[in-house]
């Protein structure tokens, strides 16, 4: 649409700005004083607005300073971001139920608030379009997330006073407003040049029928944002910015900086584009009714990348600093095509400790930096698709009944599934699915059968969830979400010979493919399985893979960590199964599922036979909480695990293969 | 068996395949083919290791006892791996006990022989210290992945 020409609307005369976005049906957010701070809030009339505040802001610093004028948008930035009203701190997902084996799971969806945001500064607007990317146009849209975007008219103000912190000139955002918003506003002492940026902006301004405004108030419009611009300067200089800061994952300055920094998530909660997430349960006492919330969490957390067995992939601070700082500036761009920090400072000003992220960069990653490896080049599709669409919306469940349970060692057991869902049916191997009994949080757990009338699923008692998934009986039900992640590459393997690669539990994501291959058989060369288990009882499937021993198309080995005297078989480690092999590597595709330790060990012997690393597949265990690359819990480098995996090739992970603290 | 077959069969094993072709009939001349049945004892822990053995056919279990008389299977031998090891080095005393799981072929080098061989021939010493040691990194990295006990079963995660 052609826009209008600029209007003007005096000071005096906001009143009816606001008059007019009530009559629109809209609740007006805007920045307001509060608790010694700026903040978000809603918003009665004019008066509410911070007229003659501003903030100095500093590392560590944040106060309040009258001014002698009477500005109402004089205050820098406000400490809280809009994601507060985009990407809530606390979202109802479902309300559950479980009546004996009878089990509901219902989707909850409020409807938005019809929002006016009001005081939105450049940097925010470019904060709200990468919040969008990773919510909207990513991989699998949040419905909630959508729809109070979709509810909001934003009122941008452009900025006219420079903060000691901000750098959005770094990060090409800002300080001009040049898109994005419905109405943009700058302020001048006696009034505000209005821009219409979309049509409802313009719907909204229409009405007022304000004059034109003169060429000397919309170039002094102009000249103040141009002073800001000038003010901020380019403290960190982004060209390379990502490449930089990949090629320094071992810099000595993590562990520095981890010194100081409190790990206490402050600068990711007033971050307006962190988005990540956690999953909390509540339920009854006799865990008959439940519901589940999605609320913030951070990648500081401690727990952000627990898994089972209480395995912990960045334990230590520095590997959950260096996690934020190269997602932010670096992996943001695989993932959504763009840097993730929009230079607001909200993060420097509200760090306890005070710690910089610009110096912080600056440090680590020198301009002047001399090139080293870089792990992951970054893709000239950045912002890729997803390997997997699936089940998009994170509150959207299917019943599924035990038909039968079927225990295969001690705490493991096989739960065949009866679902006449067509998506959990499309499932291939490789995929899993979120399983939830009302009041346990939902575990990823693999298929490990694909039937014509339902999955089967291998689940290993590893914690109360599980272990109540373990002791369910036929007739009992399940709410699955899925089917997710990225299948095994079937296909490639077609026409070579296929080695398959198992320890553990982790047979079970192997044996739909091992079944894949072999009602197929004919298309594959020769296929050798090797089979690892803790002790003889540990073994998997042991009547199933006892049968595909005896078949004279297929080799199969097994061999156990350790044994008693009773147990006549192989006893030592997987590879040692074919670390003496003589069969020819590079006609081989390979397919591994382990323990990590484990499949490192794998690849590397697989490596040493001549075996691909593009060829040679496997499936990596992270913290799956939502299964569609949005809570951000399974980021390993530039990956989402649940969305870009699990399923990866050696060659795609590259360094960050068994690399500590990622 | 006569000379050039044993050293034809040393040829096919994992230990012996890759030695030279000289080296590889410097050590067959050395060796002897004995079958084992099920059950026997090829070496004991504690006792005199006399001699090394490269596995043919078969499966070796190579066992340590533990108090109270259960024994732990900790590797097996399979065919072309080693046992015995310990025979090349003094004191050649036997870290773990072999019993034959499976009836079981193999070359034996009578330790006192070897030893002896190896102390006057650098060429074949260099091949199969080089084998032996390949063996010994082997099986520690193998020992150190199963200390790491990574089968374990997990502790309340969910």
């Amino acid at each position: 649409m052609v826009m209008p020409a600029p209007v003007y609307l005096p000071r005096a005369e906001l009143g009816r700005l606001f008059g007019a976005l009530a009559a629109d049906g809209r609740t007006v957010v805007g920045p307001t004083v509060a608790d010694g701070a700026v903040i978000y809030d809603r918003l009665e009339s004019p008066g509410d607005l911070p007229h003659g505040w501003t903030a100095e802001t500093a590392p560590g610093r944040y106060r309040l300073d009258a001014t002698s004028g009477a500005r109402a948008f004089d205050y820098g930035i406000a400490v809280t971001a809009w994601k507060r009203s985009t990407h809530p701190s606390l979202v109802p997902l479902t309300r559950a139920r479980r009546d004996g084996e009878l089990v509901t799971v219902a989707p909850v969806h409020e409807p938005p608030p019809r929002l006016a945001f009001v005081g939105v500064r450049a940097c925010e607007l470019a904060a709200l379009r990468i919040q969008e990317r990773a919510m909207r146009a990513g991989p699998a849209g949040d419905p909630d997330h959508v729809a109070r975007r979709d509810a909001a008219l934003v009122v941008a103000v452009e900025c006219a006073r420079a903060m000691s912190t901000c750098f959005c000139t770094s990060m090409a955002a800002g300080p001009e407003v040049t898109d994005g918003a419905d109405l943009i506003l700058s302020e001048l002492d006696e009034g505000f040049v209005v821009r219409v940026g979309s049509a409802p902006g313009g719907a909204v301004v229409e009405p007022l029928a304000l004059r034109p405004a003169t060429q000397a108030e919309t170039e002094r419009a102009a000249a103040q944002v141009a002073g800001v611009r000038a003010a901020i300067g380019d403290p960190v200089p982004a060209e390379g910015l990502p490449e930089r800061l990949r090629a320094a994952l071992d810099h000595p300055r993590w562990a520095e900086v981890a010194e100081r920094c409190l790990a206490c998530a402050n600068c990711t909660l007033v971050c307006p584009t962190c988005f990540c997430t956690s999953v909390a349960v509540a339920s009854d006492l006799d865990g008959v009714e439940a519901t589940t919330e999605r609320q913030w969490d951070s990648c500081f957390s401690l727990g952000f990348g627990r898994v089972a067995g209480d395995a912990n992939f960045r334990p230590k601070v520095a590997d959950r600093y260096r996690q934020w700082l190269t997602h932010k500036f670096s992996t943001w761009w695989d993932q959504f095509g763009s840097s993730g920090c929009v230079g607001c400072g909200r993060c420097i000003a509200w760090c306890p400790v005070g710690i910089d992220v610009r110096e912080e960069l600056t440090a680590i990653a020198p301009v002047t930096a001399p090139a080293g490896p870089i792990p992951w080049p970054l893709s000239p599709e950045t912002g890729r698709a997803p390997a997997a669409l699936a089940t998009l919306d994170p509150a959207r469940h299917v019943v599924a009944t035990v038909r039968s349970t079927e225990p295969e060692t001690a705490d493991t057991v096989t739960l065949e599934l009866v679902t006449s869902d067509e998506g959990l049916l499309a499932a291939r191997p490789g995929q899993f699915v979120m399983v939830e009994l009302p009041a346990f949080a939902a575990p990823p757990i693999s298929v490990s059968r694909i039937r014509a009338d339902g999955l089967d699923l291998t689940i290993r008692a590893a914690g109360a969830a599980t272990a109540a998934l373990a002791g369910l009986g036929a007739g009992s039900q399940v709410a699955l979400r899925g089917p997710l992640g990225r299948a095994w590459p079937v296909d490639t393997a077609r026409g070579r010979d296929v080695v398959i690669v198992a320890g553990g539990i982790g047979l079970a994501p192997l044996r739909p493919l091992i079944e894949s291959v072999l009602a197929d058989r004919s298309r594959f060369g020769a296929v050798r399985l090797y089979l690892g288990a803790r002790t003889p009882r540990d073994r998997l499937f042991v009547a199933e893979m006892n049968a595909l021993a005896g078949r004279a198309d297929l080799e199969v080995a097994e061999i156990v960590d350790r044994a008693g005297p009773e147990w006549l078989g192989r006893v030592g480690i997987v590879t040692q199964l074919f670390d003496q092999a003589t069969w020819d590597g590079s006609r081989v595709t390979a397919f591994v599922c382990g323990p990590e330790r484990m499949m490192q060990a794998a690849a590397a012997t697989l490596a040493r036979l001549g075996v691909d690393p593009a060829a040679t597949w496997l499936t990596l265990e992270r913290n799956m909480a939502c299964g569609v690359g949005t809570c951000g819990h399974c980021q390993l480098g530039p990956f989402f695990v649940c969305r870009d995996g699990p399923v990866f090739s050696v060659l795609e992970l590259g360094s960050a293969f068994g690399r500590e603290g990622l | 068996m006569d000379r050039s077959s044993l050293t034809a069969l040393l040829g096919e094993t994992w230990f012996g395949g890759r030695l030279g072709a000289g080296t590889r009939a410097r050590l067959a001349a050395l060796g002897q083919v004995v079958d084992i049945p099920e059950g026997a004892v090829v070496v004991q822990e504690g006792m005199p290791c006399l001699a090394l053995g490269v596995v043919i056919s078969g499966r070796i279990a190579l066992r340590l006892a533990l108090p109270g008389g259960q024994d732990r299977t900790i590797l097996t031998v399979d065919a072309g791996d080693v046992y015995g090891w310990s025979a090349v080095l003094p004191p050649a005393i036997s870290t773990s006990t072999g019993i034959a799981v499976t009836p079981s072929r193999a070359i034996l080098f009578d330790g006192n022989d070897l030893r002896s061989a190896l102390a006057i021939d650098c060429e074949l010493a260099a091949a199969v210290y080089q084998r032996l040691l390949e063996t010994v990194v082997r099986r520690l990295t193998a020992t150190r992945m199963q200390l790491l006990d990574l089968y374990r079963p997990a502790s309340d995660p969910w």
